[in-house]
């Protein structure tokens, strides 16, 4: 299997937090989970591996090239989205796309347009005009007219309501069968149990675990730790303020 | 770059920038301190940087595939080009006042400075000032602006306390007239090249620090 993402031994530390090392590999044309709950290190690690943060150590590499020295070549590849990521909200959607455009080599109007007409996203709205869950397809809009093999997606999913919550993993799950890559981190793990291939948690910083989404299962299941991502979630992570509040 | 100018221009600019270009028409004013027109100038595009902050520019920015030192380099060439254009305005006005308007009661009677090739040396320095106490340490964190600009207002309203004070001190009143061109001329060359030299150091030292960053 081909890994379009491949992270070792990631480590990044701030004064009051330290992430790492964290080590997991994307599969082309699968989706891979990445969990943990509030200020886990989630958005850290996406940071460091889109080169936004800078890492103390460890090794990233995507389509088999290493991150530094490449960075231009694999972000014509990457596309990426978040729930903070609101960029020009009073600037018309048709504008930040003909200028966001000419810096992809691979940018598509065929395949803009289509995706614009799939989305239902009018490109003389401004993004402050669209709901989140718009911004979001709106995000992946861009990504997919430049033909990225990779979404790094940082809590796509998060305050959005049910119906957009769903229809955005059905897109997700369409976009895996057209062989694009996904790592979607969140703390919603409902969601990834629709449409997971792997997951990847941390918790504090440091990594649990990173494997199939069956074997990653079975294995906490056997081990008596719960049956699906919530009950391991609020096994590894759930505190006893009745105790605590007896002290 | 063109992609990077052409992403300044339409979408980081806010639209203040530009239009306070029309401050370089204080040139002309008599009896007020014209060197106020660059410091607006430069307020104009303090616009862009708080427009900047408000629409995650710089983080829009440093996702594109680009060299993340290109982001700096672009805000760059986009001040300067309106430092330029602005400077441009400024200097066909100073044109046309010492063709013109030489003799015009308000110029010769007018305590405060008058538009001359060493108004413009001014602009240039205050224009500096601005590249060199405000872009250049904003681009430590790609966020804070307070502290930068602070320091470029102080230093800024000095330089044009400074200069509305020299022009009156004895010897120097060649300063403020129309006789010693040459001199004149000479002082706003030195002043060109403070502007272009401080310019490029302060652009390194905030390409290096932008990618030092964490954003």
């Amino acid at each position: 299997m081909t890994h379009v993402l491949v992270v070792e031994n990631l480590i990044k530390t701030y004064p009051a937090f330290r992430l790492g090392p964290v080590s997991f590999k994307v599969e082309a044309g699968s989706i891979m989970g990445f969990i943990g709950r509030n200020g886990a290190g989630k958005t850290t690690t996406l940071k460091s591996i889109l080169n936004i943060a800078h890492p103390n150590s460890g090794t990233i590499r995507y389509f088999g090239q290493e991150l530094p020295g490449n960075e231009r070549a694999i972000k014509q590849r990457v596309g990426f989205a978040g729930g903070a990521a609101d960029y020009y909200p009073r600037k018309k959607i048709a504008d930040i796309i003909a200028v966001t455009r000419n810096f992809y080599d691979n940018w598509d109007d065929a395949a803009y347009l289509k995706y614009m007409d799939i989305f239902s996203i009018d490109p003389q709205k401004t993004p402050r005009e669209l709901s989140e869950g718009m911004k979001v397809k709106l995000n992946l809009a861009i990504a997919l007219s430049h033909h990225a093999k990779l979404l790094i997606l940082d809590e796509p999913t998060s305050g959005l309501d049910p119906v957009s919550r769903e229809e955005l993993l059905e897109i997700f799950s369409a976009l895996k069968e057209r062989g694009v890559a996904i790592l979607f981190s969140t703390h919603i793990t409902s969601d990834l149990d629709k449409c997971a291939d792997h997951i990847t948690y941390i918790r504090k910083g440091e990594l649990i675990a990173s494997d199939t989404m069956e074997s990653f299962l079975s294995g906490h299941r056997m081990r008596g730790e719960g049956s699906n991502l919530e009950e391991i979630m609020l096994h590894y992570e759930k505190e006893d303020y009745h105790d605590k509040f007896a002290e | 770059m063109i992609n990077l100018l052409n992403k300044e221009l339409r979408l980081s600019a806010h639209l203040l920038s530009f239009l306070f270009l029309a401050f370089s028409l204080m040139a002309l004013i008599p009896g007020y301190p014209i060197l106020l027109g660059a410091f607006f100038i430069c307020f104009g595009l303090f616009q862009t940087f708080q427009n900047g902050r408000e629409t995650n520019d710089v983080l829009y920015s440093a996702l594109l595939p680009i060299d993340k030192k290109d982001v700096v380099k672009a805000r760059y060439i986009f001040i300067c080009l309106i430092q330029i254009i602005a400077f441009i305005l400024m200097a066909g006005l100073t044109a046309l006042r010492m063709v013109f308007l030489a003799n015009a009661a308000p110029y010769v009677n007018n305590a405060m400075m008058n538009s001359n090739p060493v108004f413009l040396a001014w602009t240039l320095l205050i224009f500096a000032l601005f590249n060199t106490l405000f872009v250049g340490p904003f681009y430590k964190t790609a966020y804070k602006f307070g502290k930068p600009f602070v320091a470029f207002i102080v230093a800024s309203m000095l330089v044009i306390c400074i200069a509305e004070v020299f022009h009156h001190l004895p010897g120097l009143e060649f300063l403020n007239t129309l006789d010693r061109l040459p001199l004149q001329l000479m002082l706003m060359l030195f002043a060109m090249a403070i502007f272009v030299l401080t310019t490029i150091i302060s652009c390194k030292t905030a390409q290096r620090n932008f990618e030092l960053l964490d954003l």
